[in-house]
């Protein structure tokens, strides 16, 4: 039970922290906190599901025009929506990602309907659902070995980027201080749009993972699980990506420890209050480091 | 040339307000139309315009069109409050036809009764309801009919003595877990454990392992069908080889599309190839218009929509009378004959409706070889 549960806390919360590194990145780079991000992790699962069906696309194929498509949805919700209001009050930002959220999510119901929708089986690859380890009374189906071999694999394919190439220096230096990135010749805009992409990115992995997982996909489902990603970033700190990571796994763990051992009404009850305890003893999150107000 | 753009402008308004006014009769139709359980408001929606459409095909009621009004309320409790308030101050509007969720129903009851506007629930199976208000009526079975039913059917058909629940934490999904409860617990059946899940869960992996433990016989989900997809799943994921059973929330054709779903099974209120020579005609019309099968929403608001018709036709727009006369349909021979056999209402507004059960075989439903009269 306890090994089985454990499996499933990772297999949650490895999603949650691909999600959560999106918030994350965007608001490492232009403090907002960009709420359709959600959406954009619905759309990943989405546009697989229309390549997949309609078009009759290989997985894998489909996966990954998904995922570039997201990446450009990113982009273009930056341009669109985020810049016209960079040196705005930030509330402003904020409402616009609230209802971009809500545009997002009803451009799906409107393209693809209100019904639940499936991957169709014969288009997943057929190991996927066959049994990896088994201990006991213990099953890890080699889907879950997938979504845990891909979380890692993208974080650390992202800590790469951010620390060892050029475009990470250069998101580093926007969080710093846009300004004087811009004054030492950083094009702000486009390494924004990169940061856009690259969160998006993997927001529609993990779209994907999920829709795979659990069989099913649905136009606002984009909604909570964006909302617990958000909690996974802040309890891991915000702005801080290994802080996401972190804190997706924290509350994944948190919640299914909480519903399996303690109440499982109380199961969204138990991940929050987790995320409210660590926030209460200290305040920048797990991995945060402390803001210095720059005066 | 600007002038004679207003002029014409104007005179389309005239002419066309001329048309429209005051000659339609709306019924409005409130479910949820978007938002997470909108799927089953489609069936809601494509069964009252298929009736609108036939009733002003056969010209109207007193020659007045029928005009059918989507109010959209999520299936959330407070957006049906807010629904039901603005057709409670709604001259035109008699009666209504919702809502789908008992939650929903719960909610807008109080508003309805207060502005004496009845109402008909084609969906809402809480037990509760009708007690609450004479002027909310519904023409589908009641939770703790079906939820009796139920355990009476895994008991007697299939034999099956160690159950677990899994229940959403809402008004539909308790009554029906509590009238399962109480009629297994008189039969001797063995209720392992009850677990919940909230309407926004996705991940229902713990409350399973939890169940794995205890080796259940079945696992009762009185949910609806979005989560019901992902319990079975999950449980299929997990290793669990158990038998599935739900009630009406349940009837969703995304349950066909999932291959671990097999062999689970359903009350249902309408059985197509079980219906009567009635309903044949329906299930045609319905399948021209929307190339597939009503389900049983569509169904039951086909019918609660002629019901609000019949009832207008008969009395007139005028609220109290058509209450009054809805409240006079109190036995078999005064009934509303409708695709879902007979309508007709005891004194708190319910309605004995027969159930049956189907199963998914195949990846289709099917009528289950045993139903229990």
């Amino acid at each position: 039970m306890f090994l089985q549960q454990l499996v499933n806390g990772l297999t949650v919360g490895g999603v949650y922290a691909l999600i959560a590194v999106g918030y994350t990145m965007v608001y490492g780079v232009i403090e907002l906190i960009n709420f359709a991000h959600g959406e954009i992790y619905m759309f990943g699962a989405f546009i697989t599901f229309h390549l997949i069906t309609v078009y009759k696309v290989p997985f894998f194929v489909a996966a990954l025009v998904a995922v570039a498509t997201c990446a450009v949805i990113g982009i273009l919700l930056d341009i669109v929506a985020y810049r016209p209001l960079r040196n705005a009050p930030r509330l402003a930002a904020l409402i616009t990602a609230i209802g971009m959220s809500i545009f997002f999510q009803n451009v799906a119901l409107i393209k693809w309907g209100a019904q639940i929708k499936s991957y169709p089986l014969e288009a997943l690859p057929p190991f996927f659902s066959d049994v990896a380890v088994r201990i006991g009374d213990v099953q890890v189906t080699w889907l879950q070995v997938f979504i845990l071999a891909t979380t890692l694999l993208l974080m650390f394919a992202l800590h790469t980027i951010i620390h060892r190439t050029k475009v990470g220096a250069a998101m580093r230096a926007i969080a710093q201080d846009k300004r004087a990135a811009a004054l030492m010749g950083i094009n702000v805009n486009r390494v924004i749009s990169f940061t856009f992409a690259l969160g998006s990115s993997l927001g529609a992995v993990a779209g994907i993972l999920v829709g795979v997982f659990y069989n099913a996909i649905w136009p606002t489902m984009g909604y909570i699980a964006g909302i617990k990603a958000f909690a996974a970033a802040v309890l891991g700190g915000i702005g801080s990506v290994p802080g996401a990571m972190l804190g997706g796994v924290v509350l994944g763990v948190a919640e299914v420890f909480g519903a399996g051992y303690l109440s499982s009404q109380y199961r969204d009850g138990i991940a929050y209050a987790v995320m409210i305890l660590v926030i209460v003893f200290k305040p920048s999150g797990l991995l945060g480091k402390a803001m210095i107000q720059k005066v | 040339m600007r002038k004679s753009l207003i002029w014409t402008a104007a005179l389309v308004c005239l002419v066309g307000s001329a048309a429209w006014a005051g000659d339609t009769i709306k019924i409005p139709v409130a479910s949820p139309f978007t938002g997470p359980l909108a799927s089953f408001g489609e069936g809601v929606k494509n069964g009252a315009l298929l009736k609108a459409e036939e009733i002003n095909a056969a010209g109207g009621i007193n020659g007045k069109k029928v005009e059918i009004l989507l109010e959209d309320e999520l299936c959330d409790p407070k957006e049906a409050a807010n629904v039901a308030t603005k057709l409670a101050g709604d001259k035109d509007v008699v009666v209504v036809v919702g809502h789908l969720c008992s939650s929903a129903s719960l909610a807008a009851a109080p508003i309805y009764k207060d502005a004496k506007l009845p109402a008909i629930s084609p969906a809402s199976t809480n037990p509760n309801l009708c007690k609450s208000s004479p002027y909310y009526f519904r023409n589908v079975y009641k939770d703790d009919f079906q939820g009796a039913f139920l355990a009476r059917y895994v008991d007697e058909a299939l034999g099956w003595k160690k159950i677990a629940i899994f229940y959403e934490t809402n008004d539909y999904s308790i009554g029906l877990k509590n009238a399962f409860v109480a009629e297994a617990k008189k039969r001797g059946l063995r209720i392992l454990g009850e677990e919940a899940y909230t309407s926004d869960t996705t991940d229902f992996t713990p409350q399973l392992s939890k169940f794995k433990m205890m080796k259940p016989d079945a696992i009762f989900i009185p949910g609806y069908a979005p989560q019901g997809t992902l319990i079975v799943s999950q449980a299929a994921k997990l290793g669990m080889k158990v038998g599935f059973f739900g009630a009406d929330g349940l009837d969703d054709d995304v349950m066909l599309k999932n291959k671990d779903a097999e062999g689970l099974f359903v009350t249902t209120p309408f059985l197509p190839d079980a219906a009567g020579p009635e309903a044949q005609g329906f299930i045609k019309a319905y399948k021209a218009k929307y190339g597939v099968e009503p389900n049983w929403f569509a169904a039951n608001t086909y019918d609660a929509v002629g019901l609000a018709a019949e009832a207008i036709a008969k009395v007139g727009l005028d609220r109290q009378k058509v209450r009054d006369y809805l409240a006079s349909l109190n036995s078999p021979d005064k009934a509303y004959k409708g695709v879902t056999g007979a309508t007709y209402f005891d004194e708190n507004g319910d309605c004995l409706k027969a159930a049956f059960i189907k199963e998914i075989r195949g990846g289709k439903w099917v009528s289950a070889k045993k139903q229990l009269q």
